[in-house]
């Protein structure tokens, strides 16, 4: 608190006679290097130079980042696809304004022990999923391998996964979801090899959606002094992620200096930045439509539960994008 | 901002009519006042929340609320069985059973008396927010944890008030007793236990709010998919405001319902008690 | 010496227990892992293996021991990494909510032992109240404070600390202002005692044994709301957090020291209640 503090006071003085606008993003999880782009960039300047004043708001359990949002506590969340259209869809008017996760890092980790060889072991077992907003692409996946998520014989028992893998570890659950960049190695750390493990990359299953979003709510956009700010705010936040993809480990750093409870370590931090480093290659921010179209289209055939019901309308803009980049 | 000054002027109105009903002493009366008082609050709350404009996703209206119940029902039934009867209801048996069975055993030794007391304040001391995951891990993921986090809510509250009962019978009864040649274990049937009744069910009723209350966060940590705390914390996640208040109403009820059962259980055991006396 | 040895003993039965719960739990794990590994583990080499596991179902009490120490005396007290600075971030939210507590409990009671509608309209809902879990409404007081603008995270801790210590302080406080009987009230009107002054010089000192053996209640939840307040407001600082990341992120170490340091700090707590409460009461002069 005190080295925001302090850092908002610099930031301000730095700024000198101009005022700063002042932008609060929202995290979908807590601090790490999920979301590196943003540290580096306020550790860096770059929101700085742009004349913004940034505060990130760490997420955590039981804070839904468009509902802090709606209440007015942010500007700009961050959200995957999947539980943004949804929320659009249940009547708060979430707009995608960039992307700077090409690729999926979600993924399903069994044992091999259980027997598991591919999707189609998977009736009777029991799997892991945390819900929270992660739960539609698994969902989604389920209804499209056409197993019922209720626990009845031939279909598959879904377990609410907590905060960490023990349900893998305690063999409480055959499979347990997990993202590339965090829980997969949690499991390898707790000393399970590799060769025990089969994992099934959604990436490679066709049934990827994409994932860690830039959203703000829809009525914003009509007003352009917002959309300037936003404009200047997607350019820093990408020029961080660039810088953060080509310095891995001083981002792993930056983060976490960020991380207030101090429980964070540099090993687990500087591997999870080479993993995300991976996720977010190859975008520049701006969202690829076709990849938003596929997440639509996972959305939409998801069997007799579909996450959404109907094709989004205007749920995504290049708007802010078609400006940063130029 | 009509919805708002209707709001407020049918508080002032039930206000007034709380005030007369008060000064009467009939049943009906009793019950009138907070009822009318309860409903106050849910006519203010749909005046706010329409007359302020607030949005669905942060505050929905109880009329919202009312809307959505008949639609999940049996959810809420499926809910409310895998939490309070199956996790709750287990772990109070369970816990409070124990409770008063270590109670009476210690009792023989007031040396583990002496010991055992400060470290159960210790124990119930611990938040069970941090308790909840680690009993997650070990007892898996079904109504047995959230049965297990209840009792390690409900056992040292118990054990405490069971203590205090049953050294509250006086030195002249337990001499009564010596003098009809009674031994240790009638002593304890016939006088200890039956005076330590009132502090019994005074730590009953206590555990009656934490068990449901445990039941419910420990769920937060690992569940299956059915279940009030899953339902609630998934419910955040989905921005299905009026599902969340629909369960916490729920949660609200049986938790109440609970308490006043053991609270009338309690009048029936009790009856002799100073406390179960008309108030003047 | 009576005082502590009773206490010992049993800690010393607790302190076995647990180590024999130690060997028994990680024992799974260790057997499995010597089975993927093609090798197998004899009794002898199985003990000393469940008591270094880095990721332990049940840590030995030694490591606890050992991340506690490291936690308080290993850092720098202002470090982020100290127990005691994240302890003080949980105290502060504690104190605010529990003072909080104490303001609402007390005028609450008040009202409701003066006046007959409060005590039949307001009684019933806050024991209703107490059924809500505060877990679900932890994010909306969070959200509903971030809408009215209140930006500090202090706050929303504060009103769900308060919420779980009002309570206790107001049952107690009823309690206790209506313990004063008949014949001692009569007294005071003899004397001609206004309303105001019987409520000082009776009715208040009567209910301070009362109080306090709710305030032993009030801060103890007070502390678990303000740590249960902690993870709606982004698991920041504080023990909570701590011990949210520390599950989170596969350091079950971490967890368990910030669990023996809420418990630590909890019993800290009722026992400066229960000190204060001693001095008070000598000084009113009531024979101990």
């Amino acid at each position: 608190m005190k080295k925001l503090m302090l850092g908002a006071a610099l930031a301000m003085m730095a700024g000198g006679a101009q005022a700063a606008d002042d932008v609060t993003l929202q995290l979908k999880w807590v601090t790490q290097a999920q979301f590196a782009g943003y540290y580096v960039a306020q550790a860096k300047g770059f929101y700085e130079e742009e004349g913004l004043n940034v505060t990130i708001k760490p997420g955590g359990p039981d804070i839904a980042p468009s509902q802090v949002m709606a209440g007015g506590g942010a500007d700009v969340v961050i959200d995957w696809m999947p539980s943004a259209l949804a929320a659009r869809e249940a009547g708060l008017a979430l707009v995608n304004i960039a992307q700077p996760f090409k690729s999926s890092g979600l993924m399903l980790t069994c044992l091999k022990e259980t027997g598991i060889t591919a999707p189609t072991d998977f009736a009777d077992k029991t799997l892991g999923v945390w819900f929270f907003g992660n739960e539609y692409p698994f969902l989604s996946w389920m209804g499209t391998l056409g197993y019922k998520t209720d626990g009845s014989a031939g279909g598959v028992t879904v377990l609410k996964q907590g905060f960490n893998v023990d349900p893998l570890l305690q063999k409480q659950a055959a499979c347990v979801s997990t993202m590339t960049y965090n829980e997969y190695w949690q499991v390898i750390d707790a000393g399970i090899s590799p060769d025990d493990l089969i994992t099934f990359k959604y990436e490679d299953q066709g049934v990827a959606t994409l994932e860690d979003g830039l959203y703000v709510l829809e009525d914003k956009l009509a007003d352009p002094a917002f959309v300037a700010k936003m404009v200047k705010f997607v350019r820093a936040s990408m020029k961080g992620w660039k810088y953060a993809e080509a310095n891995p480990d001083e981002a792993a750093m930056i983060v976490l200096e960020n991380d207030e409870t101090g429980a964070q370590t540099e090993t687990h931090q500087k591997r999870m930045m080479g993993e995300v480093a991976k996720l977010t290659a190859g975008s520049n921010g701006a969202l690829d439509v076709a990849a938003a179209e596929r997440t639509v289209a996972t959305l939409l055939a998801g069997g007799s539960d579909p996450v959404i019901s109907k094709a989004p309308v205007g749920a995504w803009t290049s708007v802010i994008t078609d400006e940063a980049l130029k | 901002m009509t919805w708002v000054a209707a709001a407020l002027v049918f508080w002032g109105l039930a206000w007034g009519l709380n005030l007369r009903l008060a000064r009467g002493t009939s049943r009906a009366a009793r019950l009138a006042v907070p009822v009318l008082f309860g409903v106050t609050v849910l006519v203010l709350w749909e005046g706010l929340v329409r007359g302020l404009g607030v949005n669905a996703v942060i505050l929905p209206a109880p009329s919202a609320i009312a809307e959505i119940i008949p639609a999940v029902l049996p959810l809420l039934w499926a809910d409310f069985v895998q939490t309070f009867v199956k996790g709750a209801l287990s772990g109070y048996a369970i816990g409070c059973g124990a409770a008063v069975v270590v109670a009476v055993l210690i009792d023989r030794s007031p040396f583990l008396t002496r010991g055992l007391l400060p470290v159960g304040n210790f124990v119930a001391a611990l938040p069970i927010v941090g308790v909840a995951p680690i009993l997650v891990m070990w007892f898996g993921f079904d109504w047995q944890s959230k049965a297990a986090v209840v009792v390690v809510l409900v056992f040292f509250p118990v054990l405490v008030n069971t203590v205090a009962g049953l050294a509250s019978s006086d030195r002249m009864a337990r001499d009564l007793m010596a003098t009809y040649g009674a031994g240790y274990w009638p002593t304890m049937w016939k006088l200890r236990l039956p005076a330590a009744m009132p502090f019994i069910f005074n730590g009953l009723k206590i555990a009656t709010t934490l068990a449901l209350i445990g039941a419910i966060v420990a769920e937060y940590f690992g569940s299956p998919i059915v279940g009030m705390g899953f339902r609630i914390s998934t419910g955040v996640g989905r921005l299905a405001m009026d599902l969340v208040w629909a369960e916490i109403a729920v949660a609200a009820l049986a938790g109440s319902a609970f308490y006043g059962v053991v609270a009338l259980i309690e009048r029936r055991v009790t009856f002799w008690h100073p406390s179960q006396r008309a108030r003047v | 010496m009576t005082r502590a040895l009773p206490i010992l003993t049993v800690l010393g039965i607790i302190l076995i227990l647990w180590y024999a719960a130690t060997v028994w739990m990680n024992a799974a794990f260790v057997r499995d892992q010597a089975a993927r590994a093609g090798t197998s583990v004899s009794f002898a080499e199985l003990v000393p293996l469940t008591m270094a596991q880095p990721r332990p179902v049940v840590p030995a009490p030694h490591q606890v021991v050992a991340e506690v120490w490291k936690g308080v005396a290993g850092q720098a007290v202002t470090s982020k990494r100290s127990l005691i600075y994240h302890g003080f971030v949980t105290l502060e939210s504690t104190l605010y909510g529990f003072a909080l507590g104490i303001l609402l409990g007390v005028g609450l009671a008040v009202a409701i032992v003066y006046f007959r509608v409060m005590e039949m309209g307001v009684m019933p809902w806050a024991i209703i109240s107490q059924t809500i879990p505060i877990v679900a409404l932890a994010p909306m007081i969070v959200v509903l404070s971030n809408a009215m603008g209140i930006q500090a995270r202090e706050v929303p801790k504060a009103i769900i600390s308060a919420y779980l210590s009002f309570f206790p302080v107001l049952v107690g406080m009823v309690k206790g202002l209506r313990s004063p009987d008949a014949m001692q009230l009569d007294l005071m009107g003899t004397w001609n005692a206004s309303g105001a002054q019987s409520f000082w010089k009776l009715r208040l000192p009567a209910s301070l044994p009362y109080l306090f053996a709710s305030l032993k209640i009030a801060i103890a939840a007070a502390l678990v709301g303000a740590i249960v307040g902690e993870l709606p407001t982004g698991a920041i600082e504080g023990l909570g957090a701590r011990m949210l990341i520390g599950s989170q992120f596969g350091e079950p170490l971490i967890m368990w020291a910030a669990l023996v340091a809420a418990a630590v700090l909890a019993g800290a707590l009722i026992l400066i209640v229960g000190g204060v409460e001693r001095g008070l009461r000598r000084r009113m002069g009531v024979p101990a």
